[in-house]
């Protein structure tokens, strides 16, 4: 294999690794968030995510909803499906060995998955909107990666602003720096769980529906966005929630520079690869983990 | 008497085999600071557990203003009035100096912030305000933990081990703080190895050893108890 790499490909790359990125991080921080605070890795995070893409769809072709404007009401709906998950099954585990938290949230996937199969069936749906690219200079940005970098800049920024100015926030993060501290000062840890729990839920479905007029929907469309928010987390430093954002873009970039290099089958084995190098090599992740 | 400001009765807390805690019973006085002494894993810190609903007793009442608490969640009898520091300092080291106040919630935002930079300055610590807790010196990490048992204007404080590697200064700013607390009205539940802390502050003193009281009264007499030498030396 010898091809030449052009300044022009570069900049394509980086612009596409930029793109996915800020989706990656969006869909990380939620991951992050539920493991900050309640120390448990949800495994249902990408099958949620699935979820939030079938929302986007139905609304899209049921109602006639807009795919955007579908965005916040689809956030809300999975808001709902992740307090309720926290209220009847996740509080059970939080403060169990992490093996059952592991094997609670798996159960969780499984099962949401093979009821999107019953529900929804296998067959691949898509929601036709915005299609094709604009030119900018010599690159060619797809208008449906746009947006969803739009969105999910917008929406992270939104929550990062949640969790460092609002009441609630401070108690979210505090919650996660010292559980039983939070207690005693009076925080409700169990009310600050059901917020987390949900509010994850809503950003891992944020990602879904930006998805939904990206690629085919189809009930197993989640799976490897749980394996990439947690490859993410490790990159950032688990329970760091500015590592996610960072984890969110290196990932991006990676992925498509390896694009240059690799087929497309081998290029969707560098995530596996990464996973494995940065545990052996640093496996606090690139910003350290939180201290403690 | 006035109603006791805390009043436990018959207070036990096993953890498997063990009594941590063992049927204890004392009862508290508004406006008095009282002492908490035994020797390592006599079951202090697990009765300051049980009071503020950490850990949940076995057996047993606690009564706060007259009020049953046992059996509450930590954060509803930490809304009730009940305010504590840890033996080990707790701050929430990635939240600021100002932040690490306003999580403790009461009232309105704009009220706790004011209320918040008040008791900075009481400390001194207003110009940290934005630093991380966690990048302050450990006495200034000690001042938040303590500003912020504060922040709900509690009737009762419990402190665990408020003199534990602090120097003589602000040990002495401390102490001077805990009696103008008591002076308020307040009451302070203290757990203190430094038995000149102990013996200076305090107006009575509990013992406890395995789990069980073994004393209390006043601190010279309980010095002299024949009980108390036996569980820190031995027979």
């Amino acid at each position: 294999m010898n091809i030449a790499i052009t300044p022009a490909m570069v900049g394509q790359v980086v612009i596409s690794g930029i793109l996915a990125g800020a989706l990656y991080a969006m869909v990380a921080l939620g991951l992050a968030l539920i493991y900050g605070v309640m120390r448990v890795i949800n495994i249902a995070h990408g099958p949620l995510l699935m979820l939030g893409a079938y929302t986007t769809f139905f609304l899209y072709s049921a109602l006639g909803l807009n795919p955007y404007l579908s965005v916040p009401a689809t956030m809300l709906v999975l808001f709902l499906v992740g307090v309720g998950l926290q209220r009847t099954l996740v509080f059970r585990v939080v403060d169990a060995p992490e093996l059952s938290s592991l094997l609670l949230t798996f159960g969780v996937s499984i099962a949401l998955v093979n009821l999107a199969q019953l529900a929804f069936t296998s067959d691949l749906r898509a929601v036709e909107y915005l299609t094709g690219s604009f030119p900018l200079g010599p690159f060619a940005v797809s208008k449906t990666r746009l947006v969803a970098f739009l969105f999910a800049a917008g929406v992270t920024a939104l929550a990062f602003l949640f969790l460092q100015r609002t009441r609630l926030g401070k108690a979210i993060r505090a919650t996660s720096q010292h559980r039983e501290v939070a207690m005693v000062c009076g925080i409700d840890v169990q009310r600050v769980h059901l917020i987390t729990f949900g509010l994850a839920t809503a950003l891992a479905a944020a990602g879904g529906a930006l998805l939904a007029v990206i690629v085919a929907i189809q009930p197993e469309m989640g799976q490897i966005w749980t394996f990439k928010s947690f490859l993410v987390i490790v990159l950032g430093g688990a329970g760091n929630y500015p590592g996610a954002l960072l984890g969110g873009m290196l990932l991006g970039l990676i992925e498509q520079g390896a694009s240059l290099f690799l087929t497309t089958q081998l290029s969707e084995v560098v995530a596996y690869v990464l996973l494995v190098v940065v545990l052996l090599v640093r496996p606090t992740g690139l910003l350290g983990g939180r201290q403690t | 008497m006035a109603t006791p400001v805390l009043e436990i009765d018959g207070l036990s807390k096993r953890f498997g085999g063990v009594a941590a805690v063992d049927g204890v019973s004392l009862s508290l006085e508004p406006g008095r600071i009282y002492g908490l002494i035994g020797p390592n894993g006599s079951g202090k810190t697990t009765l300051f557990n049980c009071i503020t609903g950490i850990e949940r007793r076995d057996a047993g009442r606690v009564m706060f203003n007259g009020e049953r608490i046992d059996g509450l969640k930590p954060y509803e009898i930490a809304r009730k009035g009940i305010g504590r520091t840890f033996q080990v300092i707790r701050v929430f080291p990635e939240l600021s100096a100002l932040e690490n106040l306003l999580v403790v919630t009461r009232g309105g935002l704009a009220d706790a912030e004011a209320r918040a930079l008040e008791l900075l300055r009481f400390v001194r610590l207003e110009g940290l305000r934005n630093e991380y807790a966690g990048n302050l010196s450990y006495g200034q990490q000690k001042l938040v933990e303590f500003v912020r048992v504060l922040m709900r204007d509690p009737s009762l404080i419990l402190l665990d081990e408020p003199a534990a590697g602090v120097n003589r200064t602000l040990l002495n700013d401390l102490l001077d703080a805990v009696r103008r607390l008591r002076d308020e009205g307040r009451t302070v539940l203290l757990v203190e190895h430094d038995m000149k802390v102990v013996m200076g502050l305090c107006e009575t003193v509990f013992v406890l050893d395995h789990g069980e009281k073994i004393a209390e009264g006043e601190p010279g007499v309980i010095q002299t108890d024949e009980r108390v030498i036996e569980a820190y030396f031995g027979r």
